[in-house]
């Protein structure tokens, strides 16, 4: 469970930030006193650090680069300031990622995965598998049964996404969210055609009922084993 | 100066001089002074006062347009009085006094103007900065809302965030030299850095963006560009027809980009096509819908024209609307 401080000055923000968090999975440390901030990150050693411009005492870019000298985190400052000048100062002081208040939520969840995802060192991820089906991401395409199929991008998207959660019900607003990550931008009925042409596609692999769709809720792999080959 | 303008000043004292000749001529003529003097006389008189008055005429003139020749050389015309020459006369030393004077007062009064102007503006920018945060607060709280007043919730934050932001452009439109640097970019990071912007309202409206060609890069205020964007995405969900569609697509223009956003929206009527760009000017699309503005295109108009960008709009009722931005070519901008 990756652990991700936050230095932020204004509670509501740092507590409700928490929460989204702890919500989506990290462990929150919200700093409540700023100072000694750099004993603190090397007590609690997070894998990322939110970082707010404007806080009391110290400014954030002054704190940023301390941090770069001392440990090798990941930095995204969040924060109000939004002049190019701001920008750039908070990139050329060993910024990460760059994001303005008020943000959209989904946004930051995703810059917080990518720049989790860069960082992490782990090598070629495994090739996903759920119920017996193998997702080949940079090839673009699926394969079960001894058979492959070939996936558009919408497809391989979509299927990425319900594997990653599989037993979970994903939403349609949930799907969509992801495909926008990926610079997708399809609506609703979109997501409609190509779920229907992607199903055609499994079942033509021998999968028929692959992806379950649960009325009023969303759609849902259920799935036997999960893609670390765990019961679930 | 010309002479018909000096002349009609001067006619009324030239038509009393020739009555006083006349009426002197007569006199003498009729205590017997010779006609061949009085003819003489005459003579003197008539050279004397068109040579004075052609002096006149050839100094007034020289004058009005040395004075003409110093306003047009200066920037700030009210500050005209100050830069007169040595006054020549009495007259015109206490014309000028009194110039000076009603100078000074304009002086006085549009440093005032400029000094609240720089001081709104500075209280408008942070103004808004000390607002996203509790903005951000609200957004976050709204994800623990129950789904259907979160959602309602979120829309109403996605339209006050729109208005914030256009209030901190309108304040950097006024003087701009302070935040805005043009960098290389390509057309892709800002189409997309534009869509992230305004999501969720793009979501819920149920729009589909297609892009094409955005690998080109550009040379442009990477915020302020985004800015546009995001004010012709937000019309476009505004004024959607069904299965609203956005397509960004670029072209190489000799050494420019164009980058065109085209929607199938429910356009705009001709006649208040010319004026969108308008301060103020919501035609008749938002007086329909209401809670239009009247600032987004204005706003865009004003950013653009700072980054030397040219932006044009067409469109047809029905069918909808296209924005072309053509961005400068490089070396267009490091020449001025």
């Amino acid at each position: 469970m990756p652990k991700i401080m936050i230095i932020e000055d204004d509670k509501t923000v740092r507590d409700e930030l928490a929460l989204l968090l702890k919500n989506e999975g990290y462990q929150p440390i919200a700093v409540t006193v700023f100072e000694n901030i750099l004993t603190q990150v090397s007590e609690l050693n997070p894998d990322l650090i939110l970082l707010d411009l404007g806080l009391p005492g110290r400014d954030g870019f002054s704190l940023c680069a301390d941090f770069r000298r001392n440990f090798d985190i990941p930095i995204i400052f969040v924060t109000s300031r939004d002049s190019a000048y701001d920008e750039l100062n908070a990139l050329s002081t060993g910024g990460d990622d760059y994001i303005t208040k008020p943000y959209h939520v989904p946004v930051l969840l995703a810059r917080i995965r990518a720049v989790l995802r860069r960082s992490s060192k782990k090598t070629e991820p495994e090739l996903p598998s759920v119920n017996g089906l193998t997702l080949n991401p940079t090839r673009g395409t699926a394969s079960a049964n001894g058979k492959n199929i070939e996936l558009t991008r919408n497809e391989l998207q979509i299927l990425t996404c319900l594997m990653e959660h599989a037993g979970e019900v994903v939403s349609r607003t949930d799907l969509i969210e992801s495909l926008w990550d990926n610079r997708i931008y399809i609506d609703d009925n979109t997501l409609s055609v190509n779920m229907t042409r992607l199903r055609a596609k499994l079942d033509g692999i021998g999968l028929p009922d692959f992806i379950k769709t649960r009325r009023g809720m969303g759609y849902q792999i259920i799935a036997c084993y999960s893609r670390q080959g765990g019961i679930l | 100066m010309t002479l018909t303008e000096f002349l009609s000043d001067r006619l009324r004292r030239l038509i009393l001089q020739a009555v006083f000749v006349m009426a002197g001529t007569a006199f003498l003529h009729a205590t017997g002074t010779q006609a061949g003097i009085l003819l003489l006389l005459l003579l003197v008189w008539f050279f004397a006062l068109i040579g004075t008055q052609a002096v006149d005429f050839l100094k007034c003139r020289s004058r009005l347009s040395e004075l003409e020749s110093i306003m047009d050389g200066l920037d700030e015309k009210y500050l005209f009085a100050e830069c007169i020459p040595t006054p020549q006369n009495a007259y015109e030393r206490r014309l000028l006094f009194l110039f000076k004077r009603a100078g000074r007062s304009m002086i006085g009064a549009v440093s005032d103007a400029q000094a609240a102007n720089r001081e709104y503006r500075a209280y408008v920018e942070s103004w808004v900065h000390e607002i996203k945060t509790p903005i951000t607060a609200a957004e976050l709280i709204c994800r623990r809302a129950d789904k259907e007043s979160g959602q309602k919730l979120s829309v109403e934050l996605t339209q006050i965030k729109a208005h914030v932001e256009r209030a901190l452009f309108y304040a950097r439109a006024e003087s701009p030299e302070k935040d805005f640097l043009i960098r290389q970019i390509s057309l892709s990071q800002l189409v997309d850095n534009a869509i992230d912007n305004h999501r969720s309202l793009l979501i819920q409206s149920g729009l589909r963006i297609e892009t094409e060609n955005l690998e080109q890069t550009v040379y442009t205020d990477e915020k302020w560009t985004v800015f546009i964007l995001g004010q012709l995405l937000q019309n476009a969900a505004r004024y959607r027809n069904e299965h609203p569609l956005i397509t960004f697509s670029a072209s190489q223009l000799g050494e420019q980009v164009q980058l065109t956003v085209s929607d199938n929206g429910i356009g705009i009527p001709a006649h208040e096509l010319p004026r969108v760009f308008e301060r103020g000017f919501t035609g008749s699309n938002g007086r329909s819908r209401g809670g239009s503005t009247g600032m987004g295109l204005y706003l865009c108009r004003r950013l653009a024209a700072h980054l030397e960008l040219l932006i044009q709009i067409s469109s047809e009722v029905e069918k909808g609307t296209q924005v072309t931005l053509t961005f400068p070519s490089r070396s267009n901008l490091t020449k001025s």
